[in-house]
């Protein structure tokens, strides 16, 4: 049979079964909605947290001695010039990013103005000394350089820092809200071999100042990120370890290579610190396996409605056993008759694929302008947390064709075996 | 037009172990613009003998040639453009689709032809056949708002619809009065005498009349033979 004929006959015949085949579009439109509503809301929240919360650089290995090692005692497993020297020349590496604790506590006792608030207030703080070249992208090379004990330290602190603080902290403490392009110039006093909860061992107490030129994703989450040479004169002046590194940040040319790598690195007798990479998968596993499980229940409801075409369509040919004996008699084979039978479910899927859809971003986008207005402001809060990717659309409406067409299967060979001769005779 | 030879039928009986024969040994001749009555008691096989010339019915012995197409080994497809093309079916109880109009009860042919219109020239078809039972007006009509014999000259038209040169009629007037049945038989007196080979089962009396040669049945055999 022609599509044309194929596709007039279909039109005629759900016309003429208007509630049947509303019924059967209902049914796909809740299946397919459901399922789009749910992995659009974990494909966005999954978004937010790769992007927003656990931001890691794909390319990026980073490096640490590791924490029990014979080498040790004989002088291995450290992190040193020679070793930082191998990792550059391992195959894959493109550059390598030292990085070094301030090795002794610190401390920061700030009583003043802050952006218009008189705040009185000490922190702990961890510094990490880093090559400037791991933060090229966010902070320019001559603001990230140590010009000495005189001149304030340039520090870099992490994007989510700001975002925690902006939500949580400065709401709860009538403080103001920070923009990172305000803080950048601040300038906040530090005593380095200082501790309020620590022992300290004895030595001299190293006053400066940390002046702020930027914010980024690449830096460590509880410290303020200062130029490797800093922290190099830091821990000679407090008599500190200032020749092994804490860790190195290896960039490798690929992120592709980047299992190769790491395996070269324990060769090394060293290993890799990947928290940051452990935390971003789990949450996102956790994502994932919520999403599976409302994708599940949504695919559940798909077979329900694919059940529900069957039993229409059962009836339907039943109660239209004559009318195939006469299409058969005017030159219908079977396969016309299953055609049209699958036809008829196609169209009732693709409807309903479309409906459910439709409603799905209408709820999707209803439900983020609602957390917009409702919702009080937390860290890492999205624009929207439905993302409605172009294969995710697709994907609903053809699921709604394969769960039609699967109802009508067994219903179409059915009406495909009606013998015209018993049907037509009488 | 029509060569049966040897033709065998019987359905199952008794849970399949047994088989009742309806037609035995069979043979006929039809040539071609003839038109044949078919005649005899109830379970005589007249019913069964047309569905397996026309080709609905598959499962039989012997040999069955229609318009020089031995039907015997012919796929589904193969069958159902033989009969979309080569034959037009009439039923004792019209089998109209109710939700459908009679213009497009009449144009369901073309939806399974292989190379036929389906738009304008497909409804101008179905209103020249409509006008040629003498329904010209009444193409847009359901057919519970028609009467039986315009129900039945509804059925006529579809089956003359894809221009068949072999019309099968099974009890076409069992249903309708006496008068539209005389209307139907005239309906195909005329179509006879333009030349279409008309096969038709009746135990209509002026139906035999009409024709041109009345074939007896009786026990699945033919056993009598004679002029209209």
């Amino acid at each position: 049979m022609r599509l044309a004929a194929l596709l007039t006959l279909t039109r005629l015949n759900l016309s003429r079964e208007k509630r049947g085949a509303l019924f059967a579009v209902f049914g796909v439109a809740v299946g397919v909605g459901s399922l789009v509503f749910f992995v659009a809301l974990g494909l966005g929240v999954g978004r937010v947290v790769r992007e927003q919360v656990f931001p890691v650089d794909a390319a990026l290995l980073d490096v640490v001695p590791p924490q029990v090692s014979f080498g040790r005692l004989l002088g291995g497993g450290t992190l040193d010039e020679d070793t930082v020297a191998r990792l550059r020349a391992l195959p894959g590496v493109a550059a390598v990013y030292r990085k070094m604790n301030v090795r002794v506590p610190a401390v920061s006792r700030y009583e003043g103005s802050f952006f218009g608030s008189q705040i009185h207030m000490g922190l702990e703080i961890l510094a990490v000394g880093v090559d400037p070249g791991l933060l090229d992208q966010e902070v320019t090379p001559e603001s990230f350089v140590d010009r000495g004990p005189e001149a304030p330290i340039p520090g870099v602190a992490a994007k989510r820092v700001l975002e925690i603080y902006n939500k949580t902290f400065a709401p709860a403490r009538h403080l103001p809200m920070l923009a990172p392009a305000m803080l950048k110039g601040f300038v906040f006093p530090i005593e380095f071999n200082r501790s309020y909860v620590a022992r300290v061992e004895a030595g001299t107490v190293i006053p400066a100042r940390i002046e702020m030129v930027g914010f980024s994703d690449r830096v460590n989450l509880a410290a303020v990120t200062i130029p490797l040479a800093a922290a190099v004169r830091l821990n000679l002046a407090a008599k500190a370890d200032a020749t092994t590194f804490t860790a190195v940040t290896l960039r490798a040319t690929d992120p592709s290579v980047l299992p190769a790598l790491e395996e070269a690195v324990k060769k090394m007798g060293l290993t890799t610190d990947d928290q940051d990479r452990k935390l971003a998968k789990n949450a996102g596993l956790a994502v994932a396996l919520t999403t599976s499980a409302l994708a599940l229940l949504s695919v559940l409801i798909c077979l329900l409605a694919a059940v529900n075409i069957a039993q229409t369509l059962f009836a339907s040919v039943r109660a239209r056993t004559r009318e195939i004996g006469v299409l058969r008699a005017v030159g219908a084979s079977r396969s016309d008759v299953r055609g049209l039978i699958l036809a008829e479910a196609a169209v009732t899927g693709m409807l309903g694929g479309l409906f459910g859809v439709l409603a799905a971003v209408g709820l999707g986008l209803g439900a983020d302008g609602i957390a917009r207005s409702v919702l009080p402001p937390f860290p890492f809060q999205p624009d929207r947390f439905f993302t409605f990717s172009p294969l995710l659309l697709l994907g609903g409406v053809l699921l709604g064709l394969v769960a039609a067409l699967a109802g009508a299967f067994f219903p179409s060979r059915h009406a495909a075996a009606v013998d015209p001769a018993r049907t037509l005779a009488g | 037009m029509i060569e049966v030879r040897g033709l065998e039928k019987a359905y199952p009986e008794g849970g399949m172990e047994t088989a009742s024969p309806v037609l035995r040994s069979l043979d006929l001749s039809v040539r071609a613009g003839e038109f044949v009555a078919v005649i005899g008691p109830s379970g005589s096989g007249k019913s069964t003998l047309l569905q397996i010339i026309g080709g609905l019915d598959v499962f039989y012995g012997g040999e069955v040639s229609v318009a020089g197409t031995p039907l015997r080994g012919l796929g589904d497809r193969a069958l159902s453009r033989f009969r979309n093309a080569q034959i037009g079916f009439v039923f004792q109880s019209f089998h109209l689709v109710p939700q459908l109009s009679a213009r497009e009860n009449v144009r369901l042919p073309a939806f399974f032809s292989v190379d036929g219109a389906l738009g304008a020239e497909s409804e101008a078809r179905a209103e020249a056949v409509l006008a040629r039972v003498g329904l010209k007006t009444k193409g847009a009509r359901l057919p519970a708002q028609l009467s039986g014999g315009e129900r039945q000259r509804v059925a006529i038209a579809r089956a003359l619809y894809a221009k068949p040169p072999l019309l099968l009629c099974d009890e076409p007037t069992g249903n309708l009065d006496a008068r539209t049945g005389a209307e139907v038989i005239e309906l195909f007196q005329s179509l006879h005498a333009e030349g279409l080979t008309l096969l038709t089962v009746t135990h209509e009396e002026r139906m035999s009349a009409a024709s041109g040669r009345v074939v007896r049945l009786a026990d699945g055999k033919l056993v009598a033979e004679g002029e209209g």
